[in-house]
C-alpha cells in the first residue's frame, strides 16, 4: 500500500529526522575522538587518579572515624559479611529442610513436582524454526 | 475522495496543526505528571527462590500455562546488569511470555556483589555456580535435561560452561548478543589498552569496579544518546506508552551493579588484551576452553544496531561452536531492545519460541 502523501510539508517530521541524524553524527564524531590514543591515555590517568583518591579518602576517613571511636565502613562491611554468612547458613538449613520434606512427600507419593502442571506440552503443529541468518 | 490507484492523501494542514496543538497541551499536562509519578514496578512475575548462595538467587517462576514442555529453561543473566530487564511490566516481560508459551522457567540472578565478592573469578561462575544451579534445577523439576539461555555476558558464561561440560545436562543452548572476539569491541578495547589502563591498580584499590564506572563506560559508547533521548521524551510526552517504555529502560540502564574485581581483571587481561577465548587459548580451572566441544543445538541471536556487543565481536560465535544443529539470527534492534520491549515482543520472542519449542519435548 502506498504511503499517505501530503502537499503540506511536515516541519515536525523534518525536525525529528534532523534530531536522529544529528545524534548519529555526534556519536560518530565523539566516538572517533574517544578512539584516539590521547583520549585513552587521558582516561587512564583519570582512572588512576580516581582510584588513588578513593583509596586515600577511605584510609583518611578510617583514621578519622577511629579517632572518634566510631565504626568505619570496613567495620560495617565486616558485620555485613558476617550477616551474609549467617544468611547462607540459614539458607542451607532451609534447603536441607525442604529436601527432607520433599523426600518425605515423595515417599508418600505426593511430590512437589506433582503439584505443578504436567510436562506434556507439545509444540503447536505447523511450528517452523526461524530462518537462517536473516534480518527480520 | 481518492482516485482509484492514487496514493491516499495525507493529513491536511488544518488537521496537522490541530494535532500538534493537542500534543503540545498534552505535553504540558503529562510533563507535570511525569515528575510526580513513580517508575512502573518491574520484575513482578510471581517466582520462588529455590536456592540461595551468597548474593546468588536461583528463581523458579510459577507456571502460567496448564501444561508445560518437558525440558525446563534456565536463564543466565549478565554480571553487570540487573536481571529484571527480562521481566519488565506485564505484557512487556520476556519471562511472562515464556511462561505463557508453556515453558518451565528458572533464572540465575547473581544479585549485587558484596565487597567480599571481589575475589570471584570466571571459574567460580562457570565451574561452580552454574553447575550447582543446574543440579538444583534437575532435582527441583525431576527432569534430566535443561535448556539454557544467556544474555550478553550471561551468554558468555553459558558458552564457557557448556564448552567445559559438553556431557552435562544442557540439551539446548541459546545466546543473545554474546561476544567471543573481543577485538571486535573496538572502543572497549581502545579504552582498556594495556599501555594506559592499569587494571591491577584499579582492582587493587577499589575491589569491585563501582557501578558508576560501569554506567559511564556504557554511556560513552553513545555519548549523544542521553541528550537526544531526553529531547525525544519531551517530544513524545503526550504518548503514555512511549513514556512508560522510556522510564523502564532509563531506570534499568542507570541501575548498574558493581563488577566483581577479580572477574573484571580476568576479563580485561585474558579476554580484552589477549583475546584468549577467540584464539582457543583460554584456560579455566586448568581446563582449556574449546567452543568446538559444544555439540548441543545452538542458537545465537545478534542485534543489527548493537553498540555494546557489536556484530564484529559476536559474529564468529556460531562458526566456533561445534554443534551440527546451530543457527544464527540477526534481528533489527539494539543491545537492549533485542530482548525487551515492543521490538522484542514482535521479533526475538516468537523466533526463540519457534526454535526452542520443538527442542523442548
Amino acid at each position: 500500500m502506498a504511503e499517505p502523501t501530503s502537499p503540506v510539508p511536515d516541519p515536525a517530521a523534518a525536525w525529528r529526522a534532523w534530531l536522529t541524524q544529528s545524534e548519529q553524527q555526534w556519536n560518530a564524531f565523539l566516538n572517533q575522538v574517544m578512539g584516539t590514543d590521547q583520549y585513552t591515555q587521558s582516561m587512564g590517568r583519570t582512572m588512576e587518579a580516581y582510584a588513588a583518591i578513593q583509596k586515600n579518602m577511605a584510609e583518611g576517613m578510617s583514621r578519622y572515624l577511629g579517632a572518634l571511636n566510631m565504626p568505619t565502613r570496613t567495620d560495617i562491611l565486616t558485620l555485613g559479611d558476617r550477616l551474609a554468612m549467617i544468611e547462607d547458613r540459614l539458607a542451607g538449613i532451609e534447603r536441607m529442610l525442604a529436601e527432607a520434606g520433599a523426600s518425605a512427600a515423595a515417599s508418600d507419593g505426593a511430590s512437589g513436582a506433582g503439584l505443578r502442571p504436567p510436562r506434556t506440552k507439545r509444540p503447536p503443529s505447523g511450528v517452523a524454526a526461524a530462518g537462517d541468518g536473516r534480518v527480520a | 475522495m481518492t482516485a482509484p490507484g492514487a496514493a491516499p492523501a495525507g493529513p491536511t494542514l488544518e488537521a496537522r496543526v490541530r494535532e500538534e496543538v493537542e500534543r503540545a497541551l498534552l505535553r504540558n499536562v503529562k510533563g507535570l505528571e511525569y515528575f510526580s509519578a513513580d517508575v512502573p514496578e518491574m520484575g513482578l512475575t510471581p517466582k520462588d527462590a529455590v536456592y540461595a548462595r551468597g548474593t546468588l538467587r536461583l528463581y523458579h517462576y510459577r507456571p502460567l500455562a496448564p501444561e508445560v514442555y518437558r525440558v525446563p529453561v534456565l536463564l543466565v543473566m549478565s554480571l553487570v546488569s540487573k536481571a529484571y530487564i527480562l521481566d519488565l511490566t506485564p505484557g512487556q516481560s520476556f519471562i511472562e511470555f515464556l511462561l505463557r508459551q508453556g515453558y518451565d522457567v528458572y533464572m540465575i540472578d547473581w544479585g549485587v556483589p558484596r565487597p567480599a565478592d571481589k575475589r570471584l573469578r570466571l571459574e567460580d561462575y562457570v565451574l561452580d555456580f552454574i553447575p550447582d544451579c543446574l543440579g538444583r534445577i534437575r532435582r527441583d523439576s525431576g527432569e534430566p535435561d535443561v535448556s539454557m539461555i544467556g544474555y550478553c555476558m550471561g551468554g558468555l558464561l553459558a558458552v564457557l560452561y557448556q564448552a567445559l561440560h559438553a556431557d552435562g545436562p544442557v540439551k539446548n543452548l541459546a545466546c543473545f548478543t554474546t561476544p567471543v572476539n573481543f577485538e571486535g569491541m573496538a572502543l572497549f578495547s581502545q579504552w582498556t589498552d594495556r599501555r594506559y589502563f592499569d587494571v591491577d591498580r584499579i582492582v587493587d584499590s577499589l575491589g569491585n569496579v563501582p557501578p558508576e564506572l560501569m554506567y559511564a563506560s556504557f554511556e560513552m559508547l553513545k555519548p549523544a544518546a542521553r541528550l537526544a533521548g531526553q529531547v525525544r521524551l519531551w517530544d513524545n510526552m503526550w504518548n503514555d506508552d512511549f513514556v512508560k517504555g522510556y522510564r523502564m529502560f532509563d531506570r534499568w540502564a542507570a541501575d548498574q551493579i558493581p563488577f566483581p574485581g577479580e572477574c573484571f581483571r580476568q576479563t580485561v587481561k585474558e579476554l580484552m588484551w589477549e583475546n584468549r577465548l577467540y584464539k582457543n587459548e583460554l584456560v579455566l580451572g586448568g581446563r582449556p576452553v574449546r567452543l568446538d566441544r559444544i555439540t548441543v543445538p545452538f542458537l545465537h541471536v545478534m542485534a543489527e544496531h548493537d553498540h555494546i556487543v557489536p556484530r564484529a565481536s559476536a559474529a564468529d560465535l556460531v562458526g566456533m561452536v561445534g554443534s551440527a544443529d546451530k543457527k544464527e539470527l540477526l534481528l533489527k534492534g539494539g543491545h537492549v531492545s533485542l530482548v525487551a520491549g515492543a521490538n522484542a515482543r514482535g521479533r526475538l520472542w516468537p523466533q526463540l519460541d519457534a526454535w526452542l519449542a520443538e527442542r523442548s519435548v
